[in-house]
């Protein structure tokens, strides 16, 4: 009885029907498309301002401006304990060189790097590391370099020199010469405008500095510093430090890199890390507003419809109650009715939202998101939760209205 | 004339007859025009907050002497400057910021040597309101200095023990300075390594009155403009180079258009299933009128009027959900903005025609479509309730 009347309750009235399960649909849609991405954006901007460049610089800590880091030790900077945080790093050499070419002859430095290295850790996957990761603002007018000979020279150097791409230009370091083939010039507006980059080999045996770094530059994910997070870890006590060591602070990911590089000190850019605290703060806390907003909207959305719609049932209601249902039988047929259409209505609902996220996504930040798993059942259940505390308030009123003055009209 | 009063009689009637009907659709309708308020106000202030936010990432342009050249170094290392000093007049400079209107907010800093015991050691003279503004990164121990006082980089203080409180006596090349350590900076950057005191003590210390060797700039502009500004104040400077800071300003650029397609996305999303929920709840309280219209066709109602008397009872149901909506998203955007980024929401005025429309669109969307079935009905089969 109680299934022939839900079946007939929604063929009679097909048109009724479709608006409330679209209300139920719509919300769940915009439920499960803003908390999919919600999770998401923080990391996705993080990723997006790790561009503004590298937040933890390691020198050594021997003397100021001497000294040297170990190259053997740069690959384990991807096995610490905040690996998956650090998304690039990148080694320099730095040493003070004549350079020659068509006849000018101009002092300057020369920087060996890794452009774009393929490192190969044992235990982990291997990854590409190199200025084209941690500096992306990087204008390079020809190309990166290929082979070991070549360079990549800054633009106000090339100016001096009169360089262009694909000119030859000597560097000459205590008597020993290297020739290098300007694969591009490279404009920042900053001291990368005097130098003068090649591969890391090449400046080693240039300078004699085999196997030795002079600075490294690591870009790291981190969250804001809080009040905790600027305490200072040598008055922490141990479960205190603990906790400050198991949070992405940009001072614990400095520790945490520095324990690894031996003869190292690593130091936050303080210019970069806290813009990008607060301004990852300030981000999260809008798309935070911004979802209950869209959960409270579409919440009402939902219910008001669900009111809309029994509401104008109330002859049907006084009918059932004439020909004896019990209230008990009548919120049956009706929360029936409702968790029917709001389980299609979330299904479909979650179908959707998981599209809009995607798209959204994919516009913005040129990736892929995936939903997490237990978006399904929460959109679902709260499909239903929702629609049934939209029923609830029109149900009891039409359960007590006397039967006889709704049937006269 | 007598009619029309007839018509709009009839809208109110109906509206207040089924009170608890009428306040359910304007709470829906509010709703979602408050939705199209307060995102649409969000969104606009965003881009202008998080502008600001990104100015902390520092100087979007430099202004150096044209024959000098840059410091050396990446990171956070600094080699020096390898060519010999040359100097921007202060004068000058300050002229051509003032004469080409810029928007700007600006640092002037003189590096120099003083020699303080056997040493030369690398100061930056500079003004620390400045400093604090264009700044707000550096960590400082210890306090702003007053005159006669000087911060420290924190590698050089480790270096040469110096400690908060400490005086120390440099000598330049025209005089003698006395200065006590009021704090001791840490940036990461090569300020580390630097001693700043204030810049006219060192324009007198070294004889340079009125020079300089670096402007920094902050710029409120996106995109082409940086550049077009960075043009413009060359003319006035042919003394000078002024460059791009690459780093913060491209970035800049990116992250702001990424924060925008976002907000306009979210927007669009919320306002079109939000939007649809409403339509859907308008026409379920339409179709269930229609005993209603039977009758009314019945006793000689034409479709024109018909559609008149439900229309005009959707736009009157619109036009005050809009009005309720547009005062109650404007508070929720002034929540949102003040608690984020304490700053009031900015007054855009064509929201509230926005807020309207959303809103009148939605009711006349969600009465018009399932009238036009409802039409199609035989007045007889509607009234027998068939």
């Amino acid at each position: 009885m109680l299934f022939r009347m839900l079946k007939n309750s929604f063929l009679k009235r097909p048109k009724a029907v479709f608006l409330v399960f679209l209300s139920i649909a719509m919300g769940a849609a915009v439920a499960t498309a803003f908390l999919g991405i919600a999770g998401e954006v923080s990391h996705k901007m993080a990723l997006e301002l790790r561009s503004y460049g590298a937040n933890i610089l390691l020198e050594p800590s021997a003397v100021e401006g001497g000294g040297f880091l170990r190259e053997e030790d740069l690959p384990k900077i991807k096995t610490v304990f905040w690996k998956y945080n650090i998304t690039g790093f990148t080694p320099y050499l730095f040493g003070v060189a004549e350079f020659s070419a068509g006849g000018r002859r101009e002092r300057g430095v020369v920087s060996g790097t890794w452009f774009s290295k393929q490192l190969e850790v044992p235990g982990e996957g291997s990854s590409v590391q190199g200025i084209k990761g941690i500096a992306p603002w990087w204008e390079v007018q020809g190309r990166w370099p290929e082979a070991a000979d070549e360079a990549i020279v800054g633009a106000a150097l090339a100016r001096r020199l009169k360089l262009a791409p694909g000119a030859e230009v000597a560097a000459l370091v205590r008597g020993r010469s290297q020739q290098f083939r300007v694969s591009g010039i490279v404009t920042t507006g900053g001291f990368e405008e005097e130098q003068l980059f090649a591969p890391l080999v090449t400046v080693q045996e240039l300078l004699q500095q085999q196997g030795k770094v002079s600075r490294v530059l690591v870009s790291a994910l981190t969250v804001p510093m809080d009040e905790f997070g600027k305490k200072d870890p040598a008055l922490m006590t141990k479960d205190e430090f603990e906790k400050w060591y198991c949070t992405a602070y940009v001072t614990s990911i400095a520790k945490n890199v520095e324990e690894v590089m031996a003869g190292s000190r690593a130091k936050p850019i303080w210019q970069i890390a806290s813009a990008e605290g607060a301004l990852l703060t300030k981000l999260n806390s809008v798309m935070l507003l911004l979802t209950l907003l869209a959960l409270g909207a579409s919440a009402t959305a939902v219910s008001t419809s669900l009111m809309a719609s029994i509401a104008e049932r109330s002859p049907e209601i006084a009918l059932m109650k004439a020909v004896g249902a019990d209230r008990f039988q009548i919120t049956a047929i009706f929360i029936g009715e409702t968790l029917i259409i709001s389980v299609c209505g979330g299904v479909v609902g979650y179908l959707i939202g998981d599209q809009l996220a995607e798209l959204i996504s994919r516009l913005v930040f040129n990736s892929t998101i995936v939903s997490p798993l237990w978006l399904f059942p929460t959109a679902l259940i709260s499909a239903f939760v929702v629609a049934l505390a939209g029923s609830v308030a029109p149900l009891r009123r039409a359960l007590l209205i006397e039967p006889v003055r709704v049937l006269k009209g | 004339m007598h009619r029309r009063r007839w018509l709009l009689q009839l809208v109110l009637r109906a509206l207040a007859h089924r009170r608890g009907r009428t306040l359910l659709l304007l709470a829906v309708l509010a709703m979602a025009s408050s939705l199209a308020t307060a995102l649409g106000i969000v969104s606009f202030s965003m881009e202008k907050r998080v502008a600001e936010e990104v100015r902390k990432y520092g100087a979007n342009l430099i202004v150096i002497p044209e024959t000098a050249r840059l410091d050396v170094g990446s990171g956070g290392l600094n080699f020096g400057v390898i060519a010999e000093p040359a100097y921007l007049q202060q004068q000058q400079v300050a002229e051509a910021l003032s004469r080409s209107a810029l928007k700007a907010e600006r640092s002037f800093h003189l590096r120099g040597a003083l020699h303080w015991k056997d040493a030369d050691l690398m100061v930056d003279g500079v003004n620390f309101d400045d400093i604090r503004r264009l700044f707000p990164w550096w960590q400082l121990k210890g306090n702003w200095p007053a005159a006669g006082e000087t911060v420290v980089g924190h590698d050089l203080a480790t270096r040469l023990g110096l400690k908060l409180g400490d005086t120390m006596e440099l000598a330049g090349k025209a005089r003698m300075l006395r200065l006590r350590v009021s704090g001791i900076v840490t940036s990461g950057g090569e300020e580390d390594a630097l001693l700043f005191l204030a810049l006219p003590e060192l324009q007198q210390a070294l004889g340079l009155e009125g020079q300089l060797t670096l402007v920094r700039l902050m710029v409120t502009a996106g995109g082409d403009s940086l550049k077009q500004s960075a043009a413009a104040l060359q003319q006035l400077l042919p003394a000078a180079k002024v460059n791009e800071v690459r780093q913060t300003a491209r970035t800049s650029e990116g992250l702001l258009a990424k924060v925008k397609l976002l907000m306009i996305m979210v927007t669009a999303v919320v306002l079109i299933s939000a939007g649809s929920s409403v339509t859907g709840t308008m026409s379920t309280t339409v179709l269930e009128r229609g005993k209603e219209i039977g009758l009314m066709k019945a006793v000689g109602g034409t479709r024109w009027e018909v559609m008149l008397i439900f229309c005009g009872e959707a736009a009157l149901l619109g036009v005050l959900g809009g009005l309720a909506g547009y005062l109650l998203g404007s508070a929720i955007a002034q929540f949102i903005t003040r608690t984020v980024f304490s700053a009031s929401a900015e007054f855009i005025p064509w929201i509230a025609g926005v807020s309207l429309a959303v809103s009148l669109f939605l009711a006349l969307l969600g009465s018009i479509g399932p009238m036009i079935s409802v039409f199609k009905l035989d007045p007889v089969r509607s009234l027998r309730g068939e």
